[in-house]
């Protein structure tokens, strides 16, 4: 048991280590354009994001994203609370919405451009738009859910409507709300990198987009790097805090299992 | 004790229990509850489906009413009227003489799914505020209210746990516990005991008596255990099934304090539950 | 039943006002010329619809998003049984796969622009790679998730390991397999525009650049609107297909975490 414990530490840290370590070797005397040794795409990186463009590129391009992320969360909990308790919104607006949320987020990126321009503004707009959907869906989603027995708890200890909403429906659909939220954040990355690839001078995106089409293959792949890294950080945030918010509803889960 | 207004709530004063409570007993003109004629239909034309027709009983202050009938029978529709969760087709339900249109104040519920009436997302002790905040009790007797609510309950040492950590019967014995710091004067529990097993059973059962004592509760209990209804109740009214009625209602004159070993063996229990069995069994 | 307004007169009412908001808002003429009328972006639509261009961009978009979904599916599926079968694969691939898994198939849109250029093949690169991911992972859960004592009757029974994976796990997998599917085919349609509108693949995504870049505002909004109809259409059909393919299977997942 302990062995087999060691061998898959091993295996499990070694192996990307060596892939790492392969990739360094492999590419050291690299003179393809398109694949530069591991070196210099690291200098690179150093050279521009710590701290050269940091402030200018990289705090505007994070800065826009939770930006645009707090406004669809907000917002799409909000509307998801209003559609869900109020039947005529709800049979007003559904089909819109499943209408809206057909349509790929990206493409709702040169609409904004040809409405509000190439700024600060439009980058918000469209990625809090884009990441609305699935917050606001998955928070119908989840009031729907919650049982009767609790609702009918509520009604007979008589807490006001305020607490029913606040405390009682909120806390319950909250584990479909993140859920929704997951998926909103993954939205609002992909949107925040593609309004700035469409057209902005500005930001990660357009800092990496321009190095390919400038052929600067080392720059492109501090981009890409510094994207995945920042996209793997954003998850890893997350799921603490739903780690933090949802711990009742994690530890219950993993009790049942157990069972 | 309360600043909640009901002036009813004065006379929860636990010291005068014993003293009152045969007293209100027989001295009831109006009973604390009144059940006349209701009936519950659901749907209507071709669809409907009558579940209660024409249910007339009473619960006085201070009583443990026990409602058994077959399952099925119609007896969560029933206590959905009573709680005011649910209108009732016709016919009325009232306390002391006010006819219950929505969840009154006065009264407190305990559903049989305990796993599904408990909020998941608070701790035992917050399961029990959550209920009480509305009444802007002074910190002190919240602190109170809860303190002996699980102490009644045997729950101290568990209020800052999750429901979902405690066993079945633990869970069952904290929505009790938030009935108990509701301060009810009427308390109605659905099949509490029903997804128990046998020896928490019999520890809820003697709960619910010690409550009654101690608390001057006046309580329904709904059941389909028979020993139950009979070992609990001062009177049990027995329903018939689909749609459901009355059959009789029976006085159960067991001496009190009822005690698990020694009430259960009395040829007395035997009669009475042998009485209501044969109520139930007859055909329809 | 106090309510004697339909719900689907209100879902009427809904869209009418929305397209009447919009009217409104484009006469007055807030965004200039960016905001078009209703009936002229339908009109535009109309007539995009009747050209052989537009049939052969949404031939394209639809033939690049389905072939590099089966692919991700087939290589996905395969990959996730084995991952799923081997423990020690499964500790040699977990790094990789947590750190792949939240990146998007846009962050290494350039990379592949850089190395395919602007053609279907960066489309279909970045589409398999997009839907991989959560298949493998997927499959993986289900695989983990097989009735270890199905597999054990089935092994008492003298199968053979093969065989316990087409016949036990497999199927047992199905369901995981199916909510991946679900997501990643919308996620496939998604992807193929992305590639078409930022690295100037070809089909629905080019055309929607084209339309931005050359100020033709109407056919932009036709061409969303298209996109919308054809995201629902997505979405209806795997709704359709895994319930199809999963009728039999009594705990028909939901996507919830």
């Amino acid at each position: 048991m302990r062995n087999l414990a060691i061998r898959n530490l091993v295996i499990g840290t070694g192996i990307p280590v060596l892939l790492l370590v392969a990739w360094w070797f492999l590419s050291a005397n690299s003179a393809d354009p398109f694949f530069p040794p591991l070196e210099t795409i690291l200098l690179r990186f150093q050279e521009l994001w710590l701290f050269d463009h940091f402030q200018s590129d990289v705090l505007l391009s994070l800065g826009n994203l939770f930006l645009g992320f707090a406004i669809a969360a907000v917002a799409g909990v909000a509307l998801g609370f209003a559609t869900a308790l109020v039947p005529p919104v709800r049979w007003m607006i559904d089909p819109l919405i499943h209408f809206l949320r057909g349509i790929p987020p990206v493409a709702l990126v040169p609409i904004f451009i040809s409405l509000i321009g190439f700024g600060t503004q439009m980058r918000v707009t469209s990625i809090a738009l884009a990441a609305f959907f699935p917050t606001m869906i998955a928070t119908v989603d989840g009031i729907r859910s919650v049982s009767n027995d609790l609702m009918d708890v509520a009604r007979v200890y008589r807490l006001s409507r305020k607490e029913r909403v606040l405390n009682v429906l909120l806390p319950a659909a909250m584990p479909q709300i993140f859920s929704g939220l997951q998926v909103s954040l993954q939205v609002a990355f992909i949107v925040m990198i593609a309004s700035e690839m469409l057209g902005s001078s500005q930001g990660i995106g357009a800092m990496t987009l321009l190095a390919q089409q400038s052929f600067m293959a080392a720059d492109m792949w501090a981009g890409i790097l510094l994207l995945g890294v920042i996209g793997f950080l954003v998850n890893i945030l997350f799921g603490l805090l739903r780690g933090k918010v949802l711990s009742w509803y994690i530890g219950s889960r993993r009790l049942a299992r157990a069972a | 004790m309360s600043i909640r207004q009901a002036p009813a709530l004065t006379t929860h004063n636990r010291k005068s229990t014993m003293a009152q409570q045969p007293e209100t007993r027989v001295s009831a003109t109006t009973p604390r509850l009144h059940v006349a004629h209701l009936a519950k239909t659901y749907g209507s034309g071709g669809k409907a489906r009558t579940v209660i027709e024409d249910l007339t009983f009473t619960v006085d202050a201070g009583e443990v009413v026990c409602i058994v009938g077959p399952s099925g029978v119609g007896k969560t529709t029933l206590l959905k009227c009573l709680a005011g969760l649910q209108p009732a087709s016709s016919g009325t339900a009232a306390i002391d003489g006010r006819t219950i249109s929505g969840p009154p104040p006065e009264m407190a519920l305990v559903f049989q799914d305990y796993n599904r009436s408990l909020m998941p997302w608070l701790t035992v002790r917050k399961n029990l505020v959550l209920p009480l905040r509305h009444l802007k009790l002074p910190a002190a007797e919240l602190k109170e209210r809860c303190d002996s609510a699980l102490a009644a309950v045997g729950l101290s040492h568990a209020d800052n746990q999750y429901p979902w950590q405690l066993s079945g019967g633990m869970q069952q014995r904290v929505a009790i516990a938030r009935a108990l710091a509701y301060r009810p004067e009427i308390l109605i529990m659905d099949e509490p005991f029903a997804s128990v097993d046998a020896q928490t059973r019999f520890d809820l059962e003697d709960l619910c008596l010690k409550i009654r004592k101690d608390f001057n509760m006046t309580i329904l209990v709904v059941t389909h255990d028979i020993d139950e209804a009979v070992y609990l109740a001062d009177r049990v009214v027995v329903l018939g099934s689909r749609p459901a009625r009355v059959l009789r209602v029976v006085e159960v004159d067991l001496p009190a304090p009822r005690d698990q070993i020694t009430t259960r063996s009395l040829p007395e229990f035997a009669r009475q539950r042998t009485d209501v069995l044969s109520l139930i069994k007859r055909p329809a | 039943m106090k309510v004697s307004i339909h719900p689907y007169a209100l879902s009427a009412v809904g869209i009418a006002g929305a397209l009447v908001i919009w009217q409104i808002l484009s006469a007055a003429n807030l965004a200039g010329n960016a905001l078009p009328a209703a009936t002229t972006v339908f009109a535009t639509l109309a007539s995009i619809l009747g050209t052989g261009a537009f049939w052969s961009s949404l031939g394209a978009t639809l033939g690049v998003a389905l072939l590099a979904l089966a692919v991700a599916a087939v290589a996905g599926v395969a990959l996730g049984l084995l991952v799923g079968s081997f423990e020690p694969v499964r500790y040699a691939t977990a790094a990789v796969l947590e750190f792949l898994k939240p990146v998007p198939p846009i962050v290494i849109l350039p990379l592949a622009v850089l190395v395919l250029g602007p053609t279907a093949e960066m489309s279909f690169f970045l589409v398999v790679f997009g839907c991989l991911l959560p298949i493998v992972m997927q499959t993986v859960d289900g695989v983990q998730g097989a009735d270890p004592v199905a597999r054990d009757t089935a092994r008492s029974y003298g199968m053979g390991e093969g065989e316990i994976l087409a016949r036990v796990v497999l199927p047992s997998a199905m369901p995981y397999i199916g909510t991946a599917m679900r997501v990643a085919a919308p996620a496939a349609l998604v992807v193929t525009v992305v590639a078409g509108l930022l690295g100037g693949g070809p089909g629905l995504g080019q055309n929607i650049y084209q339309a931005q870049a050359a100020g033709d505002y109407a056919s932009l909004y036709a061409l969303v609107i298209v996109l919308g109809v054809l995201g629902l259409l997505f979405q209806a059909a795997t709704r359709l297909a895994e319930r199809r393919v999963l009728h039999w299977h009594e705990s028909y997942r939901e996507v919830v975490h």
